[in-house]
């Protein structure tokens, strides 16, 4: 029988990874990636707390909404890196600095 | 004992993903470790015995997200494999910061007393379509309408320019 430990500790070592993947690269879609993965970390994190803590259904349901959550980001930033893409014909994220931010 | 060899496997090929992923240069193989990491997670979700959450994992994320990243990924990529690696500095801080992350989550998890409970909840489609519609019908509703809102953003942001009059276009539109 596994208790909640390993879970959120694989769901931390996600998250850090996540973390790393959008620190270090380059490539606006590889930073997707990794963004794909923090948001993993918190869904999981929700399931685990499901099933082995004291909130019942609840935490599937919230994990339903990161879910849903993800896709809407996922679509609205390929279409912000497409147009990206577009404009300066390079996803590499440190040429957008047209804004001088 | 079945539980935790399934586990460790399960979490050994996520996060083995993970660090494929932070070594890889390549961005196609990049889309694919992440495959590879979203079916772990979702077996996982099977594993903690939350079923529906693991099929709409799978659904949504391998069958949605995932394609829709490779496709990302053939539209834009060109000549990005040399900007692909970071620096000496860059790796060391990044090593520098994961770490320190990872030791203080780590510490704080190992070093809470979780309230537990051995119990899993009554677990169907319907519990959870009942609290969808009934608990978290306020967020079910904002979550429907700002996947409206995302559609319709992603295809006003993706439409093909029409070309206008301006004097940078003058080379794109030969009206005849």
């Amino acid at each position: 029988m596994m208790g909640l430990t390993p879970y959120l500790i694989l769901s931390a070592i996600l998250l850090v990874l996540g973390i790393a993947i959008v620190i270090s690269k380059r490539n606006a879609i590889a930073m997707l990636i990794g963004v794909e993965f923090i948001l993993n970390a918190a869904t999981l994190n929700l399931v685990a707390f499901s099933r082995h803590g004291i909130g019942g259904l609840s935490g599937q349901t919230a994990a339903l909404f990161v879910i849903v959550l993800a896709a809407a980001e996922a679509v609205v930033a390929l279409a912000i890196f497409l147009n990206f893409y577009h404009t300066i014909a390079t996803v590499d994220i440190d040429q957008g600095d047209q804004l001088k931010g | 004992m079945l539980e935790a060899v399934i586990f460790f496997l399960l979490a050994g090929l996520a996060v083995a993903a993970g660090v494929a992923i932070l070594l890889s240069t390549s961005i196609v193989r990049m889309a694919y470790w992440l495959i590879t990491m979203l079916i772990a997670v979702g077996g996982l979700y099977f594993l903690l015995g939350a079923y529906f959450v693991g099929v709409i994992q799978i659904l949504v994320y391998v069958g949605g997200v995932a394609v829709l990243l490779v496709f990302g990924v053939m539209l834009t990529s060109r000549q990005l494999a040399p900007k692909l690696r970071p620096g000496r500095g860059e790796v060391v801080w990044l090593a520098l910061v994961g770490f320190v992350l990872l030791e203080a989550l780590t510490l704080s998890i190992l070093h809470t007393r979780w309230q537990q409970n051995a119990m899993a909840p009554a677990n169907s489609v319907g519990e959870i379509g009942r609290s969808l519609l009934g608990e978290f019908l306020g967020p079910f509703e904002l979550v429907s309408v700002l996947l409206l809102v995302a559609m319709l953003g992603a295809a006003y942001l993706a439409r093909p320019k029409v070309p206008t009059q301006g004097p940078q276009h003058a080379k794109g539109t030969t009206v005849p």
